[in-house]
């Protein structure tokens, strides 16, 4: 562990290139270029206002796009991790560095994304005028949200290496996790019709605790208690790990496969 | 003793499995649980107990049909691909290309896609910033720098690949056919990179087909065939055998036996007029062949016949024990029968031997193995067809 930690130390200047060129090719040929990255979270936010209302969805707007927004980055991660590995099959077979930089490339681009998409979620917060909760929590639910991105992206691109057929798994996967979490629901909406005892089991999907971590924090929505959001973080270090396991255990025969 | 070498690789194999698609599915993998028994079928050995060093400083040649496991090889060394036994010591930083450009990402510029590369090889942007001069003036596009390089021409990709290559300067560089692109130009630029780099002490691995090329850059030549080392050492013989064995190869094709088999002709050997066995001959030097024979009953006044024919199976010449005169009163077992040409008159080529014993009234052939050994004639005399006759010139 510590090895690899190293390696990818050694090896920054290669993770921050692929960053930007991550980012860079993303925006290649736009003519707004990197200002899509701030524009999608507004032009989300402005469209929801407006048909939140003539749908009459009983759920405030800052509760559903800090679901949307927070959702998006795991979101983008599964779906790009799926090409993180293949999608750079040139460089595989044809030079040698620690592979588990692609992959973490490829969820520190997103992560960029990702916080200007908060940012704007955080001046519409503001303009909303909701009160914030223990804000100072932030960065340790961001860690988490962000360990469990890179855990499931490595069991993701490693996976479609060897079998095409994560591709589609993937999309059904995502979707079922997508209503499983509470991004268009709170989770009070869940948790109500289950007993307490089945709470943890709830808990053990970690973008539960996650997201509903966001909204006490930023909009100081009930505490859903810390002792499930405590398994949530849990779960999302195991995948961590266990990803991290799965990655380096196939990545020498990535070689041969692509 | 390693801390001298560059490369030490000790017993190294490699094995691949072959699959009929593209990439594993589940639909494939459960079939493959069901049947056991034909995974191992579908194993290939592209290399087989590899085992060789490379001195600090040596440039080593690997040549060897395709399909040898030359690419193999390489891939093993940039840690591309992993031995499945054996291993590999390499010391000093390591460059290689496999293929020419193939970091670069088409969307992005020529100058970002430098940078990328330099990160790819291990280079901090610092280094890649004082080398970016040198490396845009060998590839020679000062103008398409900021380009994407998906309108670069493929020449000029190819160019700016191999630039950041060796302006990367590596202690060791694998080089995987690169001569083969390019224009004539650019060619001798590499050539000349090449033996800049061999002056500077550095270690060179070079994979060509260009077989006069490689013979002049490297001091040792490694000969694969079938994922098996068959020489290694001097490049002016090693290139030699693998000439033989291509040739060899190449006539197979249209290698015929036939006969009933009373006598059989086991083998022939070819001589040049210093005695020494060898399939390459001068234009208008001697040739003997030695042809074995197995007789597995006594026959009486058999006649042996040989036949040269160009590599497509012309004939050229043939002659026989008959037509010359030479009784032979009878065979049995073992034995061999000399054939001397005087003065080969055949132009540069390849050309195929065909050996025969037949009985002295044609009417029963005991072996016939037509087309079955190869030669190379090289010519200095520059000549029309394919044979020299002696001819005088004079004014009257």
């Amino acid at each position: 562990m510590r090895i690899l930690l190293n390696d990818i130390y050694q090896r920054r200047e290669l993770l921050y290139n692929l960053i930007v060129r991550n980012l860079k090719i993303r925006y290649k040929n736009s003519i707004l270029g990197f200002f899509w990255s701030l524009l999608g979270p507004i032009f989300l936010i402005a469209i929801y206002s407006i048909f939140l209302g003539f749908l009459k969805i009983p759920l405030p707007l800052s509760v559903l796009v800090t679901g949307i927004i927070t959702w998006q980055f795991l979101a983008m991660c599964l779906g790009d991790a799926q090409y993180a590995i293949i999608g750079n099959a040139n460089l595989i077979t044809k030079t040698s560095f620690p592979r588990i930089i692609l992959p973490l490339a490829m969820v520190n681009a997103n992560l960029i994304n990702f916080l200007l998409s908060f940012i704007v979620l955080l001046i519409y917060l503001c303009i909303a005028g909701v009160s914030f909760g223990a804000i100072l929590w932030l960065p340790a639910v961001m860690i988490t949200h962000y360990v469990l991105c890179i855990g499931v992206s490595l069991i993701v691109a490693c996976s479609n290496v060897y079998f095409r057929d994560t591709e589609h798994i993937m999309s059904v996967i995502t979707l079922a996790w997508f209503f499983v979490s509470p991004v268009i629901y709170p989770v009070e909406f869940i948790l109500d019709k289950l007993p307490g005892n089945l709470h943890p089991l709830v808990f053990c999907n970690p973008m539960v605790g996650i997201i509903s971590s966001y909204r006490v924090l930023l909009l100081s929505s009930n505490n859903p208690g810390a002792y499930n959001l405590a398994v949530s973080c849990i779960v999302a270090w195991v995948i961590l790990f266990v990803g991290i396991g799965i990655f380096q255990k196939f990545q020498p025969g990535f070689g041969d496969e692509l | 003793m390693t801390e001298q070498k560059a490369i030490v690789v000790e017993k190294v194999s490699k094995k691949f499995r072959l699959r009929a698609s593209g990439s594993r599915s589940l639909k494939s993998i459960l079939i493959n649980c069901l049947r056991a028994q034909e995974r191992k079928k579908q194993e290939f050995w592209a290399l087989k107990d590899i085992n060789f060093t490379v001195d600090k400083g040596e440039t080593l040649g690997i040549i060897g049909a395709n399909g040898a496991g030359k690419s193999t090889l390489l891939a093993l060394l940039t840690g591309t691909k992993v031995p499945t036994d054996g291993t590999i010591h390499t010391s000093g930083t390591l460059s290689s290309l496999l293929e020419l450009g193939a970091g670069f990402h088409p969307e992005l510029t020529g100058r970002e896609n430098i940078f990328l590369c330099g990160a790819v090889m291990g280079l901090s942007r610092s280094k890649m910033e004082n080398r970016f001069k040198a490396i845009v003036e060998f590839a020679g596009i000062e103008e398409f720098i900021d380009q994407p390089v998906k309108h670069y021409s493929s020449g000029m990709y190819v160019r700016l690949g191999f630039a950041i290559a060796v302006e990367v300067d590596p202690d060791i560089l694998l080089i995987d056919e690169v001569l083969a692109v390019g224009d004539a130009n650019f060619q001798r630029k590499c050539i000349a990179k090449m033996r800049e780099f061999r002056d500077k002490k550095k270690t060179m691995l070079i994979i060509s087909h260009d077989l006069k090329t490689i013979q002049s850059v490297s001091d040792r030549i490694l000969l694969l065939d079938e994922g098996k080392i068959i020489g290694i050492g001097d490049p002016e013989s090693i290139v030699e055998t693998y000439e033989s064995l291509s040739r060899k190869r190449d006539s197979q094709g249209i290698a015929r036996e036939w006969g009933t088999g009373e006598a059989k002709i086991t083998n022939a050997e070819f001589f040049d007029n210093n005695g020494k066995i060898t399939d390459k001959f001068e234009w208008g030097k001697t040739l003997e062949a030695k042809i074995s024979y197995l007789a597995s009953r006594k026959i009486e006044n058999p006649v042996f016949g040989f036949a040269i024919s160009d590599k497509d199976g012309r004939l050229i010449y043939g002659n026989n024990t008959q037509i010359e005169n030479f009784n032979i009163t009878n065979i049995e077992g073992q034995g061999s029968v000399l054939l001397r040409i005087n003065g080969l008159a055949m132009a540069t080529g390849t050309y195929l031997f065909s050996f025969s014993v037949h009985s002295y009234d044609h009417k029963v052939n005991y072996h016939r193995l037509d087309n079955k050994f190869p030669i190379a004639v090289e010519s200095s005399k520059q000549f029309e067809g394919i044979c020299h006759m002696p001819c005088t010139w004079s004014l009257k």
